[in-house]
């Protein structure tokens, strides 16, 4: 599904990937683990398309297209999503508004109809069952105001609502408490499914217990080096990064 | 009689033009005069003048526009349908290039203790209800565009509020231009006057049937009672080939209350001053703005805020998009008077660039001379966030929609103001559609 070879990318002169490698197949949760600025963030951002970075030479191609050259409404609409780690806030964009040329210019894309208004709030208002997240959030402008746990989980409710072919969660249990976690677990798992695949970026293993994930992979200083099934998580968890860097050196 | 004028503005004062209103009447030709002997004497403004610095004459002046001896009286009902916002239930009051049309405007079922009337009508029917109204809040010195009015004074609406009573319809006044053979303007008088405890709601749309060339050079005068309240919105879409003038000027006395909400889509020049003094205190006055300018189009605001009396409250928020080569002028003056104390004023304009050609001057200003008082400006002149961009981009919302979506949120602040469901549809629906087309460089 997603083919990653050897990616190299800048920010100005620095690089920051530097020959990343990751293959993610059909229905696989992939967690990528990793130090505070070793590029996991510009990872997801060079997915899906934002500007201000540099591919400088490999690849990624998402169902054998070539993402790169695509625009981020295109990679959008093709089914990549990316749960962000800071939430934009939106001021004065009403959240219905957005959510209802969000999902139908995907629609459009796929080749569905457009939903009409009432099936369109018969929707949102399923999802939002899901997120536990209260109704009156749909007359309010994108994130703006939102708690740090509400933004986080309305990319999930965003998610849910767009049903995309691979997400990308960055750092999307940061910030929330024990109960929102669980929400927000429930509700990622809800939406597991042999097509849809996941590249879950955390910090912290006690996600990984609710969303158990097919690989765990460590990325550091632009690199994933290291890949492992979900017990790297916990060995990570107990003596840090320090060693694989260590070993990484001696070998 | 005319000598003396401005070169180009001769017309504006057209002794044909006089043929109606209040002819014969001893303080009204007097005032006329003295309008005259100004705007002769004071002559075309230059960019030298600090009014008139970022905002040249030179367009209006070349055109000759002169003032339309005949009424229309072709106009049927039907015929300004396009010029209605759907949905939008207000005692409606039609001007047809400056002059009332009592056809058009259906005003029997005014609530008590309201009057509504053409100014033309008024001056001939009961004259003194206006002596020492009209020009009573613009003062005896005006600015050249203002003593243009008054020199040619003719037509217009007078809307009076008697004590306490509270209209709940919006009072809407329609400034409609009809095309003519020649470029023509129009100097529509407005008269508002609200007495003590009295409250109302009035929309002011200026527009066109067609993109017809001609120039609308408006005043408004009101004057606010005692713990009056008036919501006052304001929304000029203009002809794109049009010249569009407002002198508007406010009077609060004490504990009154304003909220004005301006409006420019309009015209290809548009200029706006608004002036606003106090007659007593504790009064409230918020102007809320917001400009389109694309290409070829320039909107220019001055704001005169005269906080004379103290415990005073006012603001002054306004917001700009300008696309394509468009520009814009925000010239906002707040003066706090030596013991105007405890004034509270806060003075605004954000702009947003959605291209490298457009170009916005903007000075608010601030001077205080009272010592006990809280004043603040600020101004922005930016562009659509990267950001916000990219994260409805990565929803799948295509760029010139995200693009839109953004900057109607930025507008929105200002729209959502408006009272009426249908006139934010209204506004809303105007804003988006000069955005589909705006260039971006
Ligand atoms: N726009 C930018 N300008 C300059 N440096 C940048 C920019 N974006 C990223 N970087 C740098 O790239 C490096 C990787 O950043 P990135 O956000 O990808 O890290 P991360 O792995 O997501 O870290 P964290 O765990 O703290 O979220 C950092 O050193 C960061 O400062
Ligand atoms: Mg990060």
């Amino acid at each position: 599904m997603l083919s990653v070879k050897g990616l190299r990318a800048n920010v100005g002169d620095k690089e920051i990937l530097r020959g990343l490698d990751l293959e993610v197949g059909p229905g696989e949760v992939h967690a990528i683990m990793g130090p505070n600025g070793s590029g996991k963030s510009t990872f997801a951002h060079v997915l899906s398309g934002r500007e201000g970075y540099e591919v400088t030479s490999g690849s990624a191609t998402f169902e054998g297209k070539d993402l790169l050259v695509l625009e981020p409404e295109e990679r959008a609409q093709l089914g990549l999503f990316l749960a962000f780690q800071y939430p934009v806030e939106l001021s004065g964009v009403n959240n219905t508004y957005f959510l209802k040329a969000a999902l139908n210019s995907i629609r459009k894309a796929r080749g569905e109809e457009e939903l009409d208004a009432v099936s369109f709030l018969r929707l949102i208002k399923d999802k939002l069952k899901i997120l536990h997240l209260d109704d009156s959030l749909l007359k309010r402008a994108v994130n703006a105001g939102f708690s740090g746990g509400e933004k986080k989980r309305n990319e999930i409710f965003q998610m849910a609502l767009l049903e995309p072919k691979l997400a990308i969660l960055d750092e999307t249990d940061s910030g929330l408490d024990i109960d929102a976690l669980r929400v927000v677990a429930d509700g990622v798992n809800a939406l597991r499914s042999p097509e849809r695949s996941m590249i879950v970026v955390t910090h912290y293993q006690r996600l990984l217990d609710y969303i158990q994930p097919d690989y765990v992979h460590v990325l550091a200083k632009g690199q994933i080096i290291r890949s492992g099934g979900k017990e790297l998580a916990l060995e990570l968890e107990e003596k840090g990064y320090g060693w694989i860097e260590a070993e990484g050196r001696a070998a | 009689m005319t000598a003396g004028l401005p070169t180009g503005f001769e017309g504006w004062v057209a002794e044909a033009a006089r043929a109606s209103g209040g002819r014969g009447l001893e303080w009204l030709d007097a005032q006329r005069r003295s309008a005259l002997e100004q705007a002769s004497a004071q002559g075309l403004p230059t960019n030298k003048d600090e009014q008139w610095r970022y905002t040249s004459l030179k367009g209006l002046q070349e055109q000759a526009f002169a003032l339309s001896a005949e009424p229309l009286t072709a106009l049927q009902p039907d015929d300004i349908e396009e010029a209605l916002v759907a949905g939008l239930d207000s005692h409606r009051v039609v001007l047809v290039n400056g002059r009332f049309s009592p056809e058009l405007s259906p005003l029997e079922d005014l609530p008590e203790g309201v009057r509504i009337a053409g100014l033309a009508q008024l001056l001939e029917s009961d004259p003194d209800v206006l002596r020492g109204e009209l020009n009573g809040v613009a003062g005896d010195e005006l600015p050249l565009f203002a003593a243009l009015n008054t020199a040619g004074l003719d037509d217009g609406v007078v809307v009076i509020v008697d004590d306490r009573r509270i209209v709940e319809r919006p009072i809407e006044l329609i400034h409609l231009s009809v095309g003519l053979d020649e470029p023509r303007v129009a100097q529509p008088r407005n008269l508002v006057i609200l007495n003590a405890g009295a409250q109302a709601t009035l929309i002011e749309r200026y527009l066109s049937l067609g993109d017809s060339l001609y120039c609308t050079n408006c005043v408004t005068e009101v004057s606010l009672g005692r713990d009056a309240l008036l919501a006052h919105e304001r929304i000029q879409d203009e002809s794109p080939n049009a010249f569009h003038i407002t002198g508007f000027y406010l009077r609060q006395d004490t504990a009154s209350s304003y909220r004005g909400i301006n409006i420019g889509l309009g015209a290809r020049w548009a200029r706006t001053d608004l002036c606003v003094s106090f007659s007593g205190e504790h009064a409230e006055c918020d102007l809320q703005g917001l400009y389109l300018a694309g290409d070829g189009q320039l909107m220019d605001y001055h704001l005169d805020v005269d906080h004379s009396l103290p415990n005073c409250r006012s603001q002054e928020n306004f917001k700009g998009i300008l696309y394509g080569k468009g520009r814009a002028v925000f010239d906002g003056l707040v003066f706090v008077a030596e013991d105007a104390q405890k004034t509270d004023a806060a003075m605004s304009n954000r702009n947003l660039m959605l291209s490298e050609s457009a170009e916005v001057d903007t000075k608010p200003q601030l001077e205080i001379n009272a010592d006990d008082v809280k004043c603040s400006h600020g101004t922005t002149v930016g562009r659509i966030e990267p950001e916000m961009l990219f994260y409805l981009r990565s929803r799948g919302i295509s760029a010139p929609i995200a693009r839109r979506m953004l900057c109607l949120g930025f507008a929105g602040e200002i729209i959502d103001k408006l009272g009426a469901e249908p006139l934010r549809d209204y506004v809303t629906e105007q804003v988006g559609r000069r955005l589909e087309s705006a260039p971006l460089s």
